[in-house]
C-alpha cells in the first residue's frame, strides 16, 4: 500500500481506497480479516484514529463488519454492488472527459464520436 | 465508535499565585495516543503532574481505568504498576552510573524488563559505556534512558511530559514508532498521554488532541474530527477584508491571505477567490492558541 502525504487526498481515504479495491477485485475474500487497526497504524507510521476512520468508512459502505474483540471481517460481496462500484468509476471518468471537452470547445456530437472511435480502436 | 476513558477527571483545580488550572471535566480516551498541547505556562505539566500523582495538592476527583480513584493510584500497587510516568525533572542521583540507574529501576519496579531496557537503550543509541555517569549525559541521552525505562515496564498507561523536546529529528521519529508499537501491543488496551511543543513532529502519532491555554482546555477532539471542523483557506488580497469577518484566524502578506475557517462558515466565503485545503493539526493548534492566548496582540 502506498500512502502519499502530499497528494491532497486524506490518508484515511487512501487506505479505504486501497482496501476497497482489494475487496472488490477479490484479493481480500469473504471471511478474511483486515489487519488490526493498531498494527496497520504502526506499519504505515500513521495515527490509530486515521486507520480507524478508514475502517469505519468501509464498514459504512457495507464492505466489512466490525466484530467485537476480533477486528473487521470482509463481507460477502454481491454482484450488484460490484457493478455499482465499477459504474461509479465509469461515471467519474466520463465526467472528467465532459469537462475537458467543454474546455476544448468540443460539441456534444464530437465528444460522442470520439468515444465511439476510441471503443472501436480498443476492440480491434 | 465505542469510547471508554482511561482517565476521567471531575472538577480538577489548582491555584498558585495568579495562575489557575481549571478543568471541570477531563476524559482521556483509552486505546489511543493523546497529545496535550499549549504554550509555555499554559498548565500542561501541572495537569500531567496531577494525573500522575507527582502533585497531590489539587481539588477534584480522578478515575483511572474506569474503576480506580486517586487514592488507589497512590496506594494500590496494581494501579501504580499499570501507570508509567516520565517527567522533565532529573530523578537519578548525580553520582549514579548508567549501570546503577538500570539496577535501581530493577529494584523499584516489579514489572521492569531488564532485557527490554538494554534492547531499547541500544535502539535509541544510548552511550554503551555503563560506567558513564548519568549526570554527564546530554539532555537527549538523558531523555532516552528515561523513555527506555518507562517503556520497559509492563504498563497500560503512559504519561509522558515533553518526551520529544530534547530529542533530535531521528529520535523523535523513533519515539513515534515506539508509541505506536506500545499501542499495538494490546489492541485498544494501552493508552498514551503526552505533552508537546513539537506538534508537527508528533502529528502522525496523535489520535486525540487537547489544547490548553491559560489553565483551561480551549479545544479538544479526535484529530480527524478537528480536521473536519477546521479547514485552511487561502485567498487573494482583494477579498482579505471580507474574509477577515468570516475566518477563525487570518494572517496576511503582500499578495494575499491565509487562515483557518470553521467548516460551517465556508458558505460565507462564496463569491471570493479562495482555495480550501485540509489543515494540519499544527495549523489548527496555532489558530486555536492565537484565538485564546493571554498574550494580547499576538493575532
Amino acid at each position: 500500500m502506498i500512502i502519499s502525504q502530499t497528494s491532497g487526498i486524506p490518508i484515511y481515504q487512501q487506505i479505504a481506497d486501497s482496501f476497497r479495491a482489494d475487496i472488490l477485485e477479490g484479493r481480500l475474500k469473504e471471511g478474511e480479516y483486515l489487519p488490526s487497526i493498531r498494527g496497520l497504524a504502526r506499519d504505515l507510521k500513521i495515527s490509530v484514529i486515521t486507520t480507524m476512520k478508514a475502517y469505519e468508512m468501509l464498514d459504512q459502505e457495507g464492505l466489512v463488519t466490525a466484530v467485537q474483540g476480533k477486528g473487521y471481517v470482509v463481507n460477502a460481496q454481491d454482484g450488484n454492488m460490484l457493478k455499482e462500484q465499477h459504474m461509479r468509476k465509469v461515471e467519474e471518468g466520463l465526467m472528467q472527459a465532459i469537462q475537458s471537452a467543454r474546455i476544448a470547445g468540443l460539441s456534444e456530437n464530437e465528444l460522442i464520436e470520439t468515444l465511439k472511435l476510441l471503443i472501436t480502436l480498443k476492440e480491434n | 465508535m465505542e469510547l471508554t476513558s482511561v482517565i476521567h477527571g471531575d472538577g480538577l483545580f489548582k491555584k498558585y499565585g495568579s495562575f489557575e488550572l481549571d478543568v471541570p471535566v477531563l476524559d482521556i480516551p483509552q486505546g489511543f495516543a493523546t497529545a496535550l498541547i499549549g504554550e509555555n505556562g499554559a498548565g500542561k505539566s501541572t495537569l500531567l503532574d496531577i494525573l500522575a500523582g507527582i502533585r497531590l495538592d489539587y481539588k477534584g476527583s480522578l478515575k483511572f481505568f474506569g474503576k480506580y480513584d486517586d487514592n488507589d493510584r497512590e496506594n494500590n500497587p496494581d494501579v501504580k504498576n499499570a501507570i508509567g510516568y516520565e517527567g522533565t525533572g532529573n530523578y537519578y542521583l548525580p553520582m549514579w552510573t548508567l549501570k546503577q540507574g538500570r539496577e535501581v529501576q530493577k529494584l523499584l519496579f516489579r514489572n521492569f524488563d531488564e532485557n527490554k531496557y538494554i534492547e531499547l537503550c541500544r535502539q535509541l543509541a544510548v552511550p554503551e559505556e555503563e560506567s558513564k555517569k548519568i549526570s554527564d549525559l546530554s539532555d537527549g541521552n538523558h531523555m532516552k534512558i528515561k523513555l527506555a525505562g518507562v517503556l520497559s515496564r509492563d504498563t497500560d498507561l503512559l504519561i509522558l511530559d515533553e518526551p520529544a523536546s530534547p530529542l533530535d529529528p531521528l529520535m523523535r521519529d523513533k519515539l513515534c514508532d515506539m508509541i505506536r508499537e506500545y499501542l499495538q501491543r494490546d489492541e485498544g488496551g494501552k493508552s498514551v498521554l503526552f505533552s508537546t511543543h513539537n506538534i508537527s513532529d508528533m502529528e502522525a502519532v496523535t489520535d486525540y488532541a487537547i489544547i490548553v491555554e491559560n489553565g483551561k482546555i480551549v479545544e479538544q477532539g479526535f484529530v480527524e474530527d478537528l480536521k473536519e471542523k477546521y479547514v485552511m483557506v487561502k485567498g487573494e488580497k482583494e477579498d482579505e477584508e471580507a474574509a477577515r469577518k468570516v475566518l477563525y484566524s487570518i494572517s496576511s502578506n503582500t499578495y494575499g491571505f491565509e487562515g483557518i475557517c470553521l467548516s460551517g462558515k465556508l458558505d460565507e466565503l462564496a463569491g471570493m477567490h479562495t482555495v480550501v485545503e485540509p489543515a494540519t493539526l499544527s495549523q489548527i493548534c496555532v489558530a486555536v492558541m492565537k484565538n485564546n492566548s493571554k498574550l494580547y496582540g499576538v493575532n
